[in-house]
């Protein structure tokens, strides 16, 4: 909001109707209203499952301590059963034997439930094209952010976990299933290669590593 | 000693003349190897025979049954007459009196072929034994219970054979629908009996508990089966292959140079110390010498490693014996030791930063001051530990006298690394047998006394401050000189020449291009791992690519030993003892 200060007595300072109305009164739908703080509340209080493949649970699991602190965006709540998590994290290389239970696992989830596959293995098989992997976990569950590296820092999980957040705020579940249409839709998908394609092509200057 | 296999014609010494006199005119046949490891094809109807002289028979015998793996001799062309094989198993023993290994092969013909097994010498011939029924398809005769243990019950084919696919993209398309979930879920149930879970009494009941693929406290996609009367332990089955990403298939399609990425992802905590067995294999191989300087470098950055995954074993042990805060801290010191290593090698984890001759570049200016600063930080904070974990009276309470076990029982189950050290045996490979300069440096083998949960943590912590020492003497010494050798096979090799003459400039080219040919033959290298004994034993077919890349790990044997030792004891013991293994599965499984 926006403030300045004038002096009472000043005739001209006194506020004109529709600023009165304008700083006053609120306008808005009720329905847009509580849509909002339900995913509010939802995108600040992210259950992560205590799930981990691999290497990559490694620096997840790096996210969740001091130096990141995954508490400061509300998902340092780990929870070891899938039916009290939000989201699971696919941390890791998703194996042909393990796949039918991390797909059980994923329908033990409740609604509303998502899904971030971290790094190369459950992005795409990442190097592993061999026939124990299975080459992308999109191939047994829906994904909603991908984080790419191999594995990824613990920043970029941050990052994910951000961009969840962020698209959760725009997401249109039903309040009810007796209120409004059915359905869920979802903000559409964001690409960081092209949000950040001018930045990167405008870097000239990398540093050497031979210093430190 | 270097190149192809060369059949000795002149009177053997050692161990294999050992074995000529015992068993003389029985078609022993002794190879010449790279690495110099006394090599002996035994025919199958003799191995028991042989085996049994080795392991009982010996004055200083060999206890250890080292590894147990398999070659597809099919499609190899150098084998300049060696014993007729269509699939070869490799035995290696280790005599920890002797110092010394030994390496048995039987040859095998045919399509499905049988081989005598060696369950009833060694314990843990079991699991291995299970594992090349399931990659090769060879039966042993006499196992006592031949499935599966890496891939799932329901898959055709034995994918380490040289006919079977190698890319999930080369077969058919997965499609993972309800009734594939419950027909894969189905072949997961446990079946009490097939695991040896009898009835303890006529009235009185047990429970059938599944731990894992998932669990908090499993470090992973590890499952153990239990049989537990109340709370207490019957049996525990361990089944293992849900993170088997098929490593070993992989070395046969990379390049030698390309392979070194997978190395790191083998111990997925160990970083750049993977690749180190692999790399001394190929130069071995390929005869070349190491400079001082990138042996040195190599030996600082394993040791960090070593200790940033001693920080995560150390800080995730305390956790599972439910002390929440000391991982905590110890993540932040490993934040330091990554902040070093990233400086260095530009990744964390798996910076894949060794190549094959040396090292991927020289140390960055400054290097000394972030190692410098991680010295003076580190011990202080493992001080604080002592007092925060260590001490712990709820810590003690639940570690100590548990999961113990003997040095011969290490031994007859394959233990190596901290986990045979807390027996009380100073078994390091560093120093009995020094690899990379080792030799140079000092530093202690630290040992427990009891083999229990408490001690093998306690044995852990001191090899941290013994990493410590390592590193101040690599800051304090640092040889000066290249980071890689001056070698043709070095890959790439260093560029400084490679535009004034054209000798250097063919060799850069071809080795970046399709990558160095390294010449036919065999060697195993062996490193002491962050959790034991690693080794790679590299077949080499003359190729740009290994023929056969056989990965033995430390983890897959530690835990084949978790039956024996947590039967009677409770759930909450066995969680102990888990944590107290350090291990992760990409080391069991590959």
């Amino acid at each position: 909001m926006d403030y300045s200060l004038k002096r009472m007595d000043d005739p001209g300072a006194a506020p004109s109707l529709d600023e009165q109305v304008r700083k006053s009164v609120f306008l808005g739908k009720l329905e847009d209203l509580a849509h909002h703080a339900v995913n509010w509340g939802r995108k600040n209080s992210l259950w992560p499952f205590n799930f981990g493949l691999s290497c990559c649970y490694v620096e997840m699991a790096t996210a969740f301590t001091s130096t990141h602190d995954l508490a400061r965006f509300g998902s340092e709540v780990i929870r070891a059963t899938p039916r009290q998590s939000d989201v699971i994290v696919i941390s890791g290389t998703p194996f042909l034997k393990m796949a039918p239970v991390i797909k059980l696992l994923y329908e033990q989830m409740l609604e509303p439930k998502w899904v971030i596959s971290m790094g190369s293995c459950a992005n795409s098989g990442g190097m592993y094209d061999i026939y124990s992997v299975v080459q992308g976990v999109d191939k047994i569950l829906p994904v909603d952010v991908y984080i790419s590296g191999c594995p990824p820092r613990p920043e970029a999980f941050l990052q994910a976990l951000i961009l969840l957040q962020n698209s959760i705020q725009s997401e249109r579940r039903p309040l009810s299933w007796m209120v409004g249409p059915q359905g869920v839709t979802k903000m559409p998908a964001l690409s960081m290669r092209d949000a950040r394609h001018a930045e990167r092509m405008a870097a000239t200057d990398l540093r050497t590593p031979d210093d430190v | 000693m270097m190149s192809s296999a060369v059949l000795q014609e002149a009177q053997p010494t050692g161990i294999v003349g050992e074995l000529y006199a015992r068993f003389p005119g029985e078609g022993l046949v002794e190879q010449a190897t790279a690495d110099g490891m006394p090599t002996l094809w035994v025919p199958a109807a003799k191995l028991l025979a042989v085996m049994k002289t080795l392991k009982r028979e010996l004055r200083q015998p060999y206890r250890m049954l080292y590894d147990l793996t398999a070659v597809d001799e099919r499609q190899r062309q150098h084998r300049n007459g060696l014993p007729v094989a269509d699939f070869t198993v490799v035995y290696q023993l280790l005599s920890i009196e002797r110092n010394a290994d030994v390496r048995i092969k039987v040859a095998l013909s045919g399509d499905a072929p049988c081989c005598p097994s060696v369950t009833g010498l060694w314990l843990n011939a079991n699991w291995y034994e299970r594992e090349v029924w399931d990659l090769f398809g060879i039966r042993f005769e006499g196992h006592p219970h031949l499935v599966r243990i890496m891939m799932p019950r329901t898959w055709d084919g034995h994918p380490l054979r040289k006919d079977h696919f190698a890319r999930a993209t080369e077969a058919e398309r997965l499609v993972m629908d309800q009734a594939r979930v419950e027909r894969e879920q189905e072949a997961l149930k446990i079946d009490p009996a097939e695991w040896g879970m009898r009835e303890v009494a006529e009235d009185h009941d047990t429970m059938v508990l599944n731990l894992g693929p998932n669990h908090p406290s499993v470090h992973g996609v590890f499952r153990i089966m239990l049989q537990l009367d109340g709370e207490q332990i019957v049996q525990a089955v361990p089944d293992i292959g849900y993170h088997h990403r098929g490593a070993e298939k992989m070395g046969e399609r990379q390049s030698w140079h390309t392979y070194i990425p997978y190395t790191d992802r083998i111990d997925y905590l160990g970083g750049v110390m993977n690749n180190l067995p692999y790399l001394m294999a190929i130069e071995r191989m390929a005869g070349i010498t190491v400079p001082s300087r990138a042996q040195t470098i190599r030996v600082m950055l394993c040791e960090f490693f070593r200790i940033t995954s001693h920080l995560l074993f150390y800080g995730t042990y305390a956790q599972d014996v439910g002390s929440m805060s000391p991982v905590f801290f110890m993540f932040v010191d490993r934040q330091k030791a990554y902040d070093v290593i990233e400086a260095i090698t530009g990744f964390r984890m798996h910076p894949a930063w060794f190549r094959i001759g040396g090292v991927a570049a020289d140390l960055p200016n400054g290097w000394e001051r972030l190692v410098r600063e991680f010295l003076d930080w580190m011990p202080k904070r493992l001080k604080d530990y002592e007092k925060m974990a260590l001490k712990n009276t709820i810590l003690k309470r639940r570690s100590v006298g548990i999961g113990t076990y003997s040095t011969q029982d290490a031994i007859d189950w394959g233990v190596t690394g901290p986990g045979l050290r807390a027996t009380g045996l100073a078994f390091d490979w560093r120093k009995a047998r020094p690899y990379s300069g080792y030799e140079h440096f000092d530093f202690e083998v630290p040992t427990g006394n009891n083999g229990d949960v408490y001690d093998r943590c306690v044995v852990r912590v001191e090899e941290i401050r013994q990493s410590l020492r390592i590193i101040e003497q690599c800051l304090d010494h640092m040889p000066s000189g290249d980071y890689k050798a001056r070698h043709p096979l070095t890959t790439p090799p260093i560029k400084d020449r490679t535009m004034q003459d054209i000798e250097t400039l063919i060799h850069h080219f071809l080795n970046v291009s399709w990558g160095p040919v390294i010449p036919a033959g065999e060697c195993t290298m062996t490193v002491e791992a962050t959790k034991g004994l690693n080794s790679y034993y590299l077949t080499s077919d003359g190729g740009t690519a290994s023929y056969r890349t056989r990965i033995r790990t430390p983890s897959f044997p530690h835990l084949q030993m978790i039956p024996y030792i947590s039967r009677g004891l409770m759930v909450p013991d066995l969680i102990a003892i888990i944590a107290s293994i350090d291990f992760v599965m990409a080391d069991v499984d590959r």
